[in-house]
């Protein structure tokens, strides 16, 4: 028997990440470690009193964590991610009973969210605690702070146990600590070496403390009080983990309003919402013959998907996921077999030519893992078509070659001065199929937060092999005249986007948010949202005010130069549409060949049409004609398209 | 739909074809049934029905053929036009053989090959073919040739001759001492060939050329017909409406795929003789698979029960709630959206980087027949060019389906303008995964560092720059002149031509060995033996400056190093934790930091062994206590943990000996009950013994350490 996940597994063989080195699951676990204070509930006021912007580092902390559970959800459906408060007056720990004080393991640690992959349920509670002006006094008493101080050895034992218990033996384990206190036992010398032992023990079971820390109005907060004897360079389970990064030096001196607090922590935290995980590991980059440093590949471009449908069981008291058994048997004699008496065997003149496993694999294989570098050219060689996939994205690692780092260093800033890119020969992985690649240098970027956007290293790009290049359909040329070329320019430069660049973070995936979005609200039982936020839709309003006038030159000189290159009948056509004037000029019923080039006449005769309530008797033609030219599906037969037809008007109108 | 094909293979046979000449391994026959298998075969890899192939043989002992002549004797139809099936092929196999006697003319042969094509195809719509191979040594008659001539032209025939040791200038082949004979029937072929504007070749070049993979030309169908727009038609009037049509540009060809298959039951792989002439097809059945469907059910023996397929309803996953969806709203999750191209704004090619591709390319051109919209867009594709500038737009390209954002990139060729489109990646396809700067190092405290091990010296740079200059690849274009392009139309695709003619190989050669990539497929595995020679100088500067030291195997993956284990402010935690009163026993609870604590402190043997103990106290507690496998994941971590210090402490001998009774303990079910599914997660974690390749003073043996976690 084979478990559902199998074939896909082997679908995505080459995208999937890998961690080839340990016994280890692959899987991440985030435990967000609140400081509940008098300091950290205290609003900052927005200086700007238009903008709603009154956060707390609380609230502002706990709505980082709701947006990056919710992230999580549609990014890493299954990982792990969990809330606990400390210094809180009221504690919560698993079983035990609030009132059983005295015997209370971790006194002033609510435990909110377990770590766990959240449920909808989980996901609601958080979102009140994270607004608490919507939500009961039950939630906001939670955020009561306490009146003696919390032990932080307490605290980060209390995370131990969570994550010893509820993510046993992951490969990623993460503390995300965020704070405004940069020295709680500053008189208690006690206390305080308590806290670095139980600091030492999450490094040793190889949780990674990652310090959020929140600088109060009146000084800035300063690790080298408490907080560096507490963190470690690198967590051991995290092996190619380069040096210790810097904490974000802004996120401290955010120090002013809510919005900007808010912004800065959100943009750090959204940095490290996952853990890095490669796509293969110590691969030799050969720069020459005999001369090799090696590198490790990471997917920071990954085309997002939502999570397939799958079956649900609804017979019991909650509703669950039914997990889905293939059984192989064989066609002959119905017996159930097992994958290593599998042979694989290609059709070939009408039977089936077969290869022992061995030989199947000796076929794949061509040589070891590599990137080697087999030329250069300029940047300028690699065409703009000249792609088929996302790019790998690679960094030194001193693991096989000591120097490394060094060498990868003057290499990448040798292509970036130069301008050059290097021809590759790359085998990302054991038996994966070479394929020839473009290897750029990327420089680092980093955003307004200070917070780094693109990392510095080599950007590897797949090419198309012969093979994989199609040949361009027949289109006839009818090159612009410059008046007309010209009047392009003037609409293009009204509608450049800001600084001129395409800018990711800001185009959320629309269809992939709706989904989750529509999800959420049926898991918990709410409205449906009206309509969807899609950021990806053009702003027609700016086209028109900015560019309207342009495009109106640009039709004018296109029917100019139609009517000299075609002659008088193409020049009543438009691709602008126009007043109504124009309309009725066009308005006569288009020939059956014409009518693909002359949408407006269509136009004009459905709407007639729609208007007397005679849209049936438009033929299947015309129908579909009219229905293509808005976007909208053709099939079906003719009752459907009329419907459709009718439709679109009444949500115009 | 590809053209229907006929091609009839006219195969000299002749008692001459069975020599070796000029040195060569193979017979001549054997030769040229190395091109007429390669042929034959890439006809039969289609799998198409109208694909058709007939073989004749000439100068064959005996005669078969329609044409009851003197003049047709020793012609054999061996194969009649048709489908071409992995029998025919074994069949042929066998009785193309070299036949003892050298009569039978190939000019009758090409009449017989023509009559067979007539009476197949008809008067329907074919790409006719005849291919003759020969040698050329005996008599050939050219009488009617004008005819026969004028009827291949009348019917689109197409004529290749292709002859072993033929002279061919062009391609640089000259047969000394030709026997007259020969140079006769060359002289003739040749020029039957030019006269029905066929092909005339020589088998040297048409052999040597077989490992030239053939590209599979595909005929690309519009993904996408619909309207470029800028501004919103439906609302406003100034808003631009450019019917147009996308087609791939570059698409991946995929490598034929394996289907799955079982020995036919009765037949022992083992016992099944490589029978020849009898392909193993028939011995193999394909593979059924069956799917049910489990529910987890505490309360059930197993924790699971299958349930019916028809009681569960459509849904997916909301982190670990399970959202059913009723199959009257299936689509309620489903964005709504209209199909169309709206431009979102313009960007600057300068600040776009190229690695933001996140897809194959398609091009987009006007609508076909429309020329207003040709002329629309190219005065878009220019105005791009001009302004040195690409468009991003959202295309839907049918309703209902995701919108893609999408980067438009003029293209400008002498006779052909189109747009370039390529997806770009949104906000969630980023990942933000951090890494410090390459040029400086920032220190703990923030200071800025640039002179450090892991940065270049001045030296390196020069070095580097030195030997990046001497390696510039060249490229050249048909007349030899150099190029500034890629070398992408001479570079194939290695796994997909590798494993089509390898399949091809196999059906006519089945008890060969799997050949080892062409030469053309591996050209840019290597950098040319030229380059490394112009560079070798720059390269072993290069090296002697980077001072690059492998790191030995043995101390691959040793984390030993201290400095590591101390907080950013170098805090001497150790000394913290011996003074610690209560860490004398490992808990339960902190197991894991506490053993490999205890590990670090240890001043003797005794010591560590002391620990392990303690750990496998715990570990077998907890398995004892695990209900199902609740506690299997704990379990392994502790159990890899251990595995993991006592490599590095090199103490293998204790970790062997833990695992060895642990495993026995679990099977003979000592551990609370059947722990067979925790001893498959310890195969799958490799926790099994430390074998000698992991740590040098381990008394196993790899092969032991292996058959350790295979046995049950």
């Amino acid at each position: 028997m084979a478990e559902d996940s199998y074939t896909r597994e082997e679908e995505n063989y080459e995208d999937e990440e890998l961690d080839e080195t340990s016994f280890k699951s692959v899987k991440d676990a985030v435990l967000f470690a609140i400081d509940i204070s008098s300091s950290m509930l205290t609003p900052r006021p927005s200086p700007d009193p238009k903008k709603h912007g009154d956060e707390s580092p609380t609230s502002a902390a706990l709505k980082c964590a709701y947006h990056l559970m919710q992230q999580r959800i549609i990014s890493n459906p299954h990982d792990m991610i969990g809330v606990l408060l400390y210094g809180t007056q009221s504690s919560k720990f698993y079983d035990e009973n609030e009132e059983d004080r005295g015997d209370l393991s971790y006194p002033h640690c609510y435990l909110y969210t377990d770590l766990d992959v959240p449920s909808a349920q989980e996901v609601k509670q958080l979102r009140s605690l994270a607004s608490p002006a919507d939500a009961d006094d039950d939630v906001r008493q939670v955020l009561e702070p306490s009146k003696e101080p919390v032990s932080m050895a307490n605290m980060l034992f209390c995370a131990n146990q969570i994550f010893t218990s509820k993510a046993p033996n992951f490969s990623s384990r993460r503390l995300f600590v965020v704070t405004d206190n940069d020295n709680p036992h500053a008189d208690n010398k006690g206390m305080r070496s308590a806290a670095t032992v139980r600091a030492r023990d999450l490094y040793d079971l190889g949780v990674n403390i990652e310090l959020f820390p929140i600088s109060q109005p009146s000084h800035e907060f300063d690790t080298s009080k408490f907080y560096d004897d507490i963190i470690y360079k690198t967590s051991p389970s995290d092996g190619d983990a380069p040096a210790y990064l810097q904490p974000d030096t802004n996120i401290s001196t955010a120090k002013g309003d809510g919005l900007s607090l808010l912004n800065s922590l959100l943009s750090s935290i959204n940095s490290r919402s996952v853990p890095r995980r490669s796509l293969f590991s110590n691969v030799p980059l050969e720069i020459g013959p005999d001369f090799k440093i090696s590198v490790n590949g990471y997917l920071l471009l990954k085309k997002q998907e939502p999570a397939r449908s799958c079956f649900v069981w609804q017979g019991g008291e909650t509703a669950q996921i039914a997990k889905g058994v293939t059984t192989l048997m064989s066609d002959d004699t119905g017996q159930e077999i097992e994958k290593t008496d599998i042979r694989k065997a290609y059709k070939f003149g009408g039977e089936q030519v077969s290869f022992t496993i061995e030989e199947q694999q000796a076929l794949r294989s061509f040589g070891d893992p590599v990137i080697r570098i087999i030329g250069f050219k300029p940047l300028s060689a690699l065409p703009f078509w000249a792609n088929v996939k996302h790019p790998s994205f690679i960094y030194p690692s001193e693991e096989d070659y000591i120097g490394s780092t060094r060498v990868f260093s003057a290499f990448q800033q040798k292509l970036l001065d130069s301008e050059k890119l290097a021809l590759v020969w790359f085998i990302p992985r054991k038996n994966a199929s070479p394929v020839l690649a473009a290897m750029i240098a990327g420089a680092e970027k980093i955003d307004e937060n200070g917070v780094q956007k693109i990392p510095p290293g080599m950007w590897i790009i797949p090419l198309p092999f012969a093979d994989d290049v199609r040949q361009n359909p027949e289109s006839t040329v009818h090159r612009a005249g410059d008046a007309l070329t010209d009047a392009m320019r003037d609409v293009i430069r009204q509608l450049q986007l800001p600084k001129g660049l395409y800018e990711p973070s800001k185009y959320p995936n629309p269809s992939l948010q709706w989904h989750y979005r529509i999800l959420q609200a049926i898991a918990l039982d709410e409205d449906h949202p009206e309509s969807p936020d899609d950021k990806t839709v053009p702003k027609y309003r700016q086209v028109h005010k900015r560019a309207g006038d342009y495009i109106l030159k640009w039709a004018d000189e296109l029917k100019l130069q139609a009517s000299e290159m075609f002659g008088g009948s193409a020049a009543t056509s438009t691709l602008v549409k126009r007043g109504a004037k124009t309309e009725a000029a066009d308005d006569h019923p288009a020939k059956r060949v014409k009518v693909e080039d002359n949408t407006s006449g269509v136009e004009a005769e459905v709407k007639k049409c729609y208007e007397k309530g005679t849209v049936s008797k438009l033929t299947v033609v015309v129908l579909k004609e009219f229905l293509h030219s808005h976007g909208r599906a053709t099939a079906g037969k003719k009752a459907d398209l009329v419907e459709r037809v009718e439709q679109y008007f009444e949500k115009k109108f | 739909m590809a053209d229907k094909e006929a091609t009839v293979y006219i195969i000299d046979m002749g008692r001459s074809m069975g020599e070796r000449r000029h040195g060569r391994p193979m017979t001549d026959l054997e030769w040229a049934m190395q091109y007429v298998w390669d042929r034959i075969t890439a006809t039969v890899a289609t799998g198409r029905k109208t694909a058709t192939v007939g073989v004749v043989g000439l100068r064959t002992d005996g005669t078969i053929n329609d044409l009851e002549e003197e003049n047709f004797s020793n012609i054999s139809v061996l194969f009649g036009l048709g489908q071409v099936l992995m029998p025919d092929i074994r069949r042929l196999r066998e009785i193309i053989k070299p036949s003892n006697t050298n009569r039978g003319d190939a000019i009758s042969s090409i009449v017989i090959a023509v009559q067979m094509i007539l009476e197949y195809t008809k008067k329907n719509k074919y790409k006719r073919k005849i291919v003759l191979v020969t040698n050329g040594t005996s008599v050939m008659n050219d009488d009617g040739i004008e005819d026969i001539i004028a009827k291949m032209k009348e019917v689109n025939i197409e004529l290749v001759v292709i002859g072993a040791d033929f002279d061919d200038a062009e391609y640089g082949v000259k047969e000394e001492d030709k026997d007259s004979q020969k140079a006769e029937n060359e002289t003739l072929l040749r020029s039957l060939t030019e006269d029905c504007e066929g092909v005339y070749g020589t088998l040297e070049q048409a052999v040597s050329e077989l490992d030239i993979p053939r590209i599979k030309v595909t005929k690309s169908m519009p993904s996408f017909k619909g309207n470029l727009m800028l501004g919103n038609p439906e609302e406003y009037d100034t808003a631009i409406t450019i019917p147009v049509e996308r087609y791939f540009r570059t698409y991946v060809a995929k490598p034929i795929s394996a289907s799955s298959f079982v020995p036919r039951s009765g037949t022992e792989p083992g016992s099944q003789a490589p029978s020849k002439g009898n392909g193993e097809g028939d011995a193999l059945t394909s593979v059924r698979t069956s799917r049910t469907y489990q529910i987890t059910d505490e309360s059930a023996p197993g924790g699971k029960v299958d349930v019916e397929r028809d009681d569960l309803a459509k849904g997916y996953e909301y982190g670990r709630t399970a959202v059913p969806i009723e199959q009257t709203d299936e689509n309620v999750a489903t964005l709504q959206t209209f199909a169309g191209m709206g431009l979102i704004g313009f960007v600057r090619k300068d600040q776009y980087d190229r690695y933001m591709h996140m897809s194959n390319t398609n091009i987009i051109i006007p609508q076909r027949a429309n020329d207003n919209a040709s002329l629309a867009m190219s005065s878009l594709i220019h105005a791009l060019y001009e302004l040195e500038s690409y468009a991003v737009a959202r295309l839907v390209t049918k309703e209902s389906k995701p919108p893609m954002l999408v980067l438009l990139a003029p293209s400008v060729e002498a006779d052909y303008e189109c747009l370039i489109e390529v997806q770009l990646p949104f906000a969630e396809d980023v990942r933000s995964y951090r890494f410090p700067p390459l040029d400086k190092i920032i220190t703990v405290s923030g200071k800025v560092v640039t002179e450090h091990r892991n940065l270049p010296s001045a030296a390196l740079k020069d070095a580097m720059s030195d030997y990046v200059d001497s390696m510039d690849f060249v490229t050249t274009n048909d007349e030899g002149e150099p190029t500034d392009g890629l070398p992408i139309d001479e570079s194939f695709s290695p796994l997909l031509h590798r494993i089509e003619s390898a399949v091809r190989y196999r059906a006519v050669h089945p008890n060969d060995p799997v050949l080892d990539p062409s030469e053309r497929l591996t050209e840019f595995a290597h950098p040319s033996e030229e380059m490394v020679k112009n560079s070798k100088s720059h390269l072993e500067k290069l090296m002697s400056t980077a001072d690059v030291k492998k790191v030995p195997p043995k101390t691959k993956g040793r984390k030993r190093q201290r400095e590591t284990e101390k907080p950013l402010s170098g805090l001497d935690i150790d000394a913290l934790l011996s003074l610690e009163p209560k860490r004398t026993k490992i808990s339960t609870e902190n197991a894991i930091p506490e053993f490999k604590q205890t590990l670090s402190r240890a001043e003797s043997i005794d010591a560590i062994h002391d620990a392990v103990q303690q750990m496998a106290k715990i570990i077998e507690t907890q398995i004892t206590h695990s209900l199902g496998h609740s506690n299997y994941d704990r379990v392994i971590e502790g159990l890899g943990t251990m595995r993991e210090e006592l490599v590095d402490y090199e103490e293998p001998v204790v970790y062997n000996d833990f695992v060895r009774q642990l495993k026995g303990k679990m099977l003979r079910e000592e551990l609370g009950g059947d722990r067979r599914e925790l001893w498959w997660f310890v195969r799958k974690g490799k926790l099994g013994l430390i074998g000698k390749s992991e740590v040098d003073s381990s008394m196993v043996e790899d092969e032991e350490a292996q058959e350790f976690l295979a046995a049950n």
